[in-house]
């Protein structure tokens, strides 16, 4: 028996059954996971990591394990998302801790938070007086959401009655020295426009760019990898290994 | 074609998957020359009952190289613990035969069986 090579064979099964299953369970990020996908996630993970290394056993029990987890973690997406019933139970719901500036004392203590944790929460969203809070929510995922007073809210160009054009999501155009001409294409420019910016700029060769991005707006931002910057600010505050 | 092949794909990769894992039970039987483990098993059994020592000794090297072939067919799905305890049957089986002891010859011969009976269960 070749311990490394059944364990490889093992180690492929597990990756890609892994992979397919994730896939079918949906493409939550980590930092949205509420804690039940989080333990399903990782009891998933430790099933494929017993089926890939465990030798003692065969690969085929660990594998209906891995495959009832991951087939109950879809149907319980499955039942959150047609029966909204059960979805609270299972998925919780947000929860109002503040209401019109006062503080929901009753939501607060069922949701075990303590006004220590909702202070730094509100931190975290760069609230700092609760003067200011109008509404704060508790989501499902443990994240707060405020909704700040209407006279502590930035003022936006609407307020001011100034039209702004949409800036657009940047697309790019050269990454690590290389042009992407589709990038190019699809923005109507080519090749000539885009080595004419760069010259405007003091370059002589898309080599130099290790990334240059724009935006259907006309922004066009270039990064070269000569930066010329001798003194780099250091935001560490203490000394360390690096 | 791109909607079915990503449905296809992930289909007929689980459905490879599971095939592997479970190819022990099939793969274990005798698929061509001189992989016979019952049958190898019985013919030792068959010598030992006639005392013939040295015979017996030559159809256990058969068996021997037999389960060798027999390994790296269902080593992927088969528990290594079962494959360990096969390859000590056979060790103690020589031990036995060397000291001519019947009853310790037939014991390993049939935990040896058990053993392989159990691969894929």
């Amino acid at each position: 028996m070749n311990e490394g090579l059944v364990v490889f064979v093992r180690s492929i099964i597990g990756f890609f059954t892994l992979l397919i299953f994730a896939k079918i369970l949906g493409k939550q990020q980590i930092s949205q996971l509420a804690f039940f996908d989080y333990v399903l996630g990782i009891t998933i993970g430790s099933i494929a990591a017993s089926l890939t290394t465990d030798l003692s056993s065969r690969a085929w029990p660990h594998w209906v394990g891995l495959f009832s987890w991951a087939l109950l973690g879809y149907l319980m997406e499955y039942i959150t998302m047609k029966w909204r019933y059960a979805a609270k139970y299972i998925e919780g719901e947000p929860t109002i801790i503040i209401m019109n500036g006062k503080i929901m004392e009753s939501a607060m203590r069922k949701m075990r938070y303590t006004a220590t944790d909702i202070m730094e929460l509100l931190r975290i969203k760069s609230v700092f007086d609760l003067a200011q809070v109008d509404f704060a929510i508790i989501e499902p995922n443990g994240q707060l959401s405020v909704l700040k007073k209407p006279e502590y809210e930035p003022l936006t160009a609407k307020d001011m009655n100034i039209s702004k054009a949409s800036t657009g999501i940047s697309t790019e155009l050269i990454y690590d020295g290389i042009l992407i001409v589709e990038n190019l294409r699809q923005l109507n420019k080519d090749k000539n426009w885009i080595l004419r910016q760069l010259k405007k700029q003091g370059i002589k060769d898309i080599s130099e760019v290790f990334l240059a991005t724009l935006t259907p707006s006309g922004s066009l931002y270039v990064d070269k990898y000569e930066d010329h910057i001798k003194k780099i600010t250091d935001i560490g505050d203490y000394k360390g290994p690096y | 074609m791109r909607k079915f092949l990503v449905i296809a794909i992930p289909i007929v990769t689980l459905a490879f998957f599971i095939l592997v894992m479970n190819s022990d039970n099939i793969l274990k039987h005798p698929l061509g020359k001189n992989d016979n483990i019952p049958g190898s098993i019985q013919l030792v059994m068959q010598d030992i009952q006639a005392e013939k020592w040295k015979d017996a000794n030559n159809k256990t090297d058969e068996l021997s190289k037999s389960w060798r072939k027999v390994v790296k067919r269902v080593q992927f799905s088969a528990e290594k613990d079962e494959i360990n305890a096969f390859d000590m049957n056979i060790a103690r089986l020589r031990g036995a035969i060397m000291e001519r002891d019947k009853s310790d010859a037939f014991m390993e011969l049939c935990e040896a069986y058990e053993h392989w009976h159990n691969i894929g269960k």
